[in-house]
This record gives C-alpha cells, structure tokens and sequence, in this order.
C-alpha cells in the first residue's frame, strides 16, 4: 500500500486501561473503562489483545485464522445472550476486540460456590440454575440458527453480568457450518475442550453437528449442579505424533457414569472412525459392566448438595434430570437441540425462569479479580509461545488451553 | 436460503442501491480527481474479468476452491468502494484479498504460499510477507472486520433440488453465479435473487448454447418471460420455462430484481468481447509505476 496501514482509532485514545484480567491462548484479556464517556467510569469493558502474528516480531506476518474468525463472527452477532462486541481495533501490528464488560462467569461462579464464601460448600440456588441454563440455551439457539457452532463451550466461556444477564463468550473456536457448501470436516480434527467433549467427537466423528454443543451444556449443567465437572477425563497428548490421540481416559469416564453406548440406541455407532477403541476399553473394567448409571449419579448429587427431595422451585427435581438426561445423550440425532431443550418441562414447571439469574439469590459473589501486574495495552509483553508456520489448528489436537496456530 | 442473511452486515452495510453506489465512487473519485483524470481505467467489467484471472492464476496452483475466489472477488469490490484503486497496488491488494478469503472460506494457505504465487503471476516487486500482512490490516479494517460473506451457491442448491435442475442446467446457474462478481451485482442484490436469476438464465437459456456465448433470442424470450411473470401467471405452456415464470410470479420474489440482475448479466456478456487483458495491464502499470506503489 501506498501510504502503509494507517490506524484510524487509536485503543488509548478511546479506553483507559483498569488492569489485566486474563492471558488467554490467544493473547490477553484487560478491563478498560471508556475515555469519553459520560460520566467517564459509566461503562466498562474488557478489551481482548491480540498476539502479533509472532512473539517479539516486529513485522506484520499474517493474521491467524482463528483470529479472524473470532473477529468476523464477532462483527456478525448479536443477542442479548452473546457477549456484546462494542469494536474492533487494528492498530499497529495489534488486533484489540473491544467487549461489554461482564463481572463474572461461571467457572468463578462455580468456584465460589465450592470454596464458599460462607461457611464452606454452598450448592448453587436451582433457580439461579435455571435462569442460567435458559439464558444459555437462547443464546445458543441464536447461533445454531446462523448456522454458529461454538465448540468450545465451558464454564470459563460463559460470562455472566452484575445484572445476572449470561452471555456466551470466546467465539475463537466458532465456525459457520452451511450445509451444502462448507466442507467443515476438514481443516481442525478436534474441538473442544476435553471434558465438555461430544462423544462422538472423541470417536473420531468428522461430520459433526451443532450437536456437540448441547453435549457441552449438559456438561454445564450437571457441573453447575455439583460443582465438579461431571466427565473430568485426563487429556491424553499427541506425542508429537500428527494423528489425534485417542482420548481414552475421557471416554472411560463417560462410560462410568452413563454406561457403555450401543448400537441400539446409537444406530452410527459403529460407523465411529474409533468404535473399535471402545471393547478394548470395556475388557478388564470392571465398573464398564456395573456402570453408575445418570440418575443414581444424579440423585447423589442432588443429595449432597441438599437440595430439597421431590419437585418444586428450590430443587431441579425430576424435570432437571429428564433434561440433563436428554443432553447427555449418545447419538448425536438424539441428543436435545437448543430449540427443543427450551421447550423442556425443567423450564416451565414451577414458574418460569428469570431473566436475570441472580434474581432471589442472597449470594454475593465476588468481583473479577484484576491485575495491575501489566497495564500498558499497547506494549504490554504477550506470554511466550512459539509460533509454527502451521496456516490454522488443523493438526493441532487441544489440551485444556488450545494451542496456538501459526 | 439462510435465515442468517436478513440480519447479516452484508445486507445491512453492503448492500447498495444503485444510485447509492454511483454516489460513493463519485465521491472517491472526486476526492481524488487529479489522478483519476491522469490515469484513466478501462471499463469496470473489464479490469474484473483481469482481476479474476489473477486471481484463478494464484488460486489454481494452491487448489483454491471457487467460494473463497468468489469470497476474494467481493472483498476487492467492497474495497474499491471505499479506497480509490490508484492509491493502491491491485496486485498487492489481490493477493492479500485471496490470502485472508482462504482464512475466512476455511481453506487457509500459508501467506508465503500466497505471496510467491502473487509474484509468479505478477511482474511486482513485492517480495516480503510482511506486505501482504500490512494490507491484511487494511483490508479488513476499510471493511469494518465485516468478513462473512454470503454467496447464491448455497441458495442454487436449494433450489436444485427444489427444482429438480439437470446436471447441465445446474452447472450453467453454477458458472452463472461465478460470473455475476464479475458485475457489481454482489454489492447491489440479495445472493437469493442472485441464485433465482442465475437458475432462471440456465433453464431459460439451456446449457447446450455453451455458458457464456448468449443468444440474443434466447436473451429476449428470457426477458420476455420475465416479463409475463411481472404481469401475473401466465397460462398454456406446460414448459420447465413457464413454470418458472408461474413460480416467480406467485412468489415473494422481486422481480424487478431478476430483471435487473439479467440484464446486468447480458451487458456484462457482451461487454466481454471487447475485453483486452493487455489494455487491463498496462493501465494498472502505469499508475503503479508512476505513483511507485509498487514497493
Ligand atoms: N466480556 C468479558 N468481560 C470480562 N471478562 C472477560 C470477558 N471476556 C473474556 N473475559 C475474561 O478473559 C478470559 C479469556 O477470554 P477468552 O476466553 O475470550 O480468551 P481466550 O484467549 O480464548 O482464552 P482461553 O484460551 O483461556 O479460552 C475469560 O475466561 C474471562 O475470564
Ligand atoms: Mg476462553
């Protein structure tokens, strides 16, 4: 270009950087407040930092694809239930997604509850379970019907604001699936952090469906009800081999609690690039045979975190595990989609669920933690990981943080 | 055809009306004047067709599939609107244009793959990544990061099947749909009506008449056609044609817009015997060379 790139908005001209929140895979997380607005601390936001193309490079060498996607999708959306997108920066070598602030998020959510502010182990209220799922599932029935899938759904994902409004975040995983025309089953291999993982992503399926989202959130749910993560399967590594592992352990523990799928309830089953996996799995294991089974894990949950037995408002009750049951459920073309778990008895059985989840809560949870470690947006150092010259995560399989491209 | 498009950046900041666009060049050019008088472009259509051979010379050796050619094509258009092409090295704005649709259309190519095909079908002298990584940054802030295109293929293969098109029939609308970004149809119409017309021209026109050769009488009884569907369902003629012509009448379809798109199509298809790629070169070149751009 003639004249080289030429910012035409400056981040900090427009925002005042509070702290440093998170160094996510992809760069870092800051809360700002705005500069010119009025009056100047109204509103907050958190300000997504892009790493330049390469540690410490000093030349622009190409944006990563994930990168990209986040910032065209970003662009794209908008639901009440989708973290907002106030702007986007590009300003020398740095990508800056300017985002709605929200105070909290579910794994801080979850957290609280586990350590208790108060007195140890707290279960979390069923109605703010309930608020939370439903304004979770609308904003993911917004993305399926612009043919959105997430892939990375988890409770760090999903932030939820002081006003008790949830909002789905980190579209960096997001792609559009069009039927007739994409072909989505090449390119990445593997999505989705390990423990909220589809199972018939850790089959090895290639053609999988927004599906693999709603097997994500009955991981949500079930984690918000016993505020351990249901499915928490060790991540077995590449090796620096370039197929994907098997993830065997992640499967083990699915099959522990639900029991070993079968071609009769899940007719593609054998068609699984790693179905064969799965007897070798079964032999020696004892639990395989006598597995937990959902509603006696279920019910022990419910039980340890007193909620009141039976049916009614203050307890999830026969119509949460119904639900629950619907999501976690094996086969794919099965498996509840967002639409349809909307219209689950759980949500209208004994009043409707809140718009805003803390609605009734006494709970006081505590505000994001920020840092003062870093507050210089623009030359702020970025963690250190080595670029490949990989074009996108194609190859790259994604342990609990994913990894970079190139 | 996606329910996604009706709320889309697409219709909502790229989608002109024609008086609209005209006023938006105008006023490029005006704020540019000298040089716009200095270097003078050929028509349009024609450096399209040169920048959609670049583009197919860079894409076919990396095996680029044709959406992301076509994703590239609607973001050079969409970027000429905002930036006056003689302050730019095409060339550099090409090459990038294809390196970031291949992202977005998920068939990444490594941007040096991408920068030395751009100098193999280019006598240009950029010859660093970091050019095409610049004009990334660009690229996609003239475009507001508003990078997701929505294109007629997906809405032909609806209607493939809901017409039940011939293999022909269908691969004449495909190659319909290719050369309407060669038009500024992209940035004037929905990809539906795109995807209606383009079907429309194939049955109308039959594939035997081979693509891009139109009859003139094939022309006019399209139109024609076009015409009774305007005027309300016609009766008679059991053909594949009239039923076309029924189904567009009862529909919610716009068909002024059809009309338009046709004619569009034909006065691109005729316009394109006069195309000279040699003409298309050298004028680039000269205020390229002139201006120094290259670099
Ligand atoms: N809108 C927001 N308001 C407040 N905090 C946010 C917001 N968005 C993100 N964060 C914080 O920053 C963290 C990282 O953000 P995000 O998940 O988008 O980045 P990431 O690089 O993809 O990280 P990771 O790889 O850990 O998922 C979040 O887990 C959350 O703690
Ligand atoms: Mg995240």
């Amino acid at each position: 270009m003639f004249t080289g790139y030429n910012t035409k908005k400056r981040v900090n001209e427009r925002y005042k950087i509070i702290g440093f929140i998170s160094s996510g895979t992809y760069g870092r997380v800051y809360k700002a407040e705005s500069r010119n607005a009025n009056p100047p601390n109204s509103k907050l936001f958190a300000i997504k930092k892009f790493k330049p193309d390469k540690e410490g490079e000093l030349q622009y060498s190409g944006i990563s694809q994930s990168a990209i996607r986040e910032m065209a999708l970003c662009t794209e959306l908008a639901h009440p239930n989708v973290v907002h997108t106030v702007e986007i920066i590009l300003e020398e070598k740095c990508i800056f997604i300017v985002f709605e602030y929200a105070e909290h998020d579910l794994l801080q959510i979850i957290h609280h509850h586990n350590t208790g502010g108060q007195g140890g182990r707290q279960a979390i209220p069923a109605r703010t379970i309930k608020s939370i799922l439903w304004q979770l599932l609308q904003g993911l029935v917004y993305l399926h019907r612009n043919w959105v899938m997430h892939r990375d759904l988890k409770p760090a994902n999903i932030m939820v604001t002081s006003a008790g409004k949830v909002k789905i975040g980190d579209l960096g995983l997001a792609r559009l699936f069009y039927k007739p025309l994409q072909s989505l089953f090449s390119g990445d291999k593997v999505v989705v952090t390990i423990w909220y993982r589809a199972p018939e992503l850790l089959l090895g399926s290639r053609h999988y469906t927004p599906a693999v989202d709603l097997w994500a959130v009955g991981c949500i749910f079930a984690e918000l009800l016993s505020l351990r993560p249901i499915f928490k399967g060790e991540e077995a590594k590449m090796d620096g081999k370039k197929t994907v592992p098997f993830q065997r352990n992640q499967m083990q523990k699915i099959v522990e609690i639900m029991g070993m799928p079968s071609k009769e309830r899940w007719p593609l089953l054998t068609s699984m690039p790693e179905f064969p996996q799965l007897s070798s799995l079964a032999a020696g294991n004892a639990r395989f045979h006598r597995p937990q089974g959902l509603e006696n894990w279920y019910q022990g949950c419910l039980k340890n975190n007193q909620y009141p037995p039976g049916s009614g408002p203050d307890t999830p009750g026969p119509e949460g595990f119904d639900l629950l049951q619907q999501l976690l459920e094996y086969d794919p073309q099965k498996r509840l989609t967002a639409d349809k778990a909307l219209l689950h008895p759980y949500f209208t059985s004994h009043g409707n669920p809140s718009e805003n989840c803390f609605e009734d809560s006494k709970i006081k949870y505590p505000v994001r933690r920020v840092s003062q470690e870093d507050n210089d947006i623009r030359t702020g150092s970025l963690p250190g990981t080595k670029r490949s010259g990989l074009p996108d995560d194609s190859l790259i399989g994604r342990p609990a943080k994913r990894l970079k491209e190139g | 055809m996606a329910s996604s498009y009706w709320d889309s950046t697409q219709k909502k900041f790229w989608t002109f009306s024609k008086p609209q666009l005209a006023l938006e060049r105008k006023r490029l050019e005006d704020s540019e004047r000298n040089v716009v008088n200095m270097y003078p472009l050929p028509d349009r259509r024609h450096l399209s067709i040169y920048f959609y051979h670049q583009l197919s010379k860079m894409a076919r050796p990396l095996g680029i599939r044709q959406q992301a050619l076509a994703t590239a094509q609607v973001y050079v258009r969409r970027f000429y609107v905002r930036v006056e092409i003689r302050r730019t090295n095409p060339a550099l704005v090409l090459a990038t244009a294809l390196y970031l649709a291949c992202k977005m259309e998920e068939c990444p190519q490594h941007i040096r793959m991408v920068l030395a095909e751009a100098r193999h079908c280019w006598d240009t002298s950029f010859n660093d990544i970091s050019k095409i990584g610049e004009c990334e940054f660009t690229l996609i802030s003239e475009m507001n990061s508003q990078l997701i295109i929505h294109h007629p293929y997906r809405s032909l293969a609806e209607l493939q099947s809901q017409f039940q098109l011939t293999q022909e029939e269908n691969s004449l609308a495909w190659s319909i749909i290719n050369d309407h970004y060669l038009t500024d149809l992209p940035l004037l119409h929905a990809p539906h009506v795109i995807a209606i017309t383009a079907m429309f021209l194939a049955v109308v026109l039959k594939p035997t008449q081979g693509g891009l050769q139109v009859h003139a009488a094939g022309v006019a009884s399209a139109l024609q056609a076009l015409g009774n569907a305007r005027g309300g369902a016609g009766q008679g003629t059991q053909n594949r044609v009239q039923k076309l012509v029924d189904w567009l009448a009862e529909s919610t379809v716009d068909i002024e817009a059809v009309v338009e798109c046709t004619q569009e199509l034909i006065s691109l298809y005729e316009i394109w015997d006069s195309y000279a790629e040699k003409t298309c070169k050298d004028q680039i070149a000269k205020f390229v060379k002139a201006r120094g751009l290259e670099k």
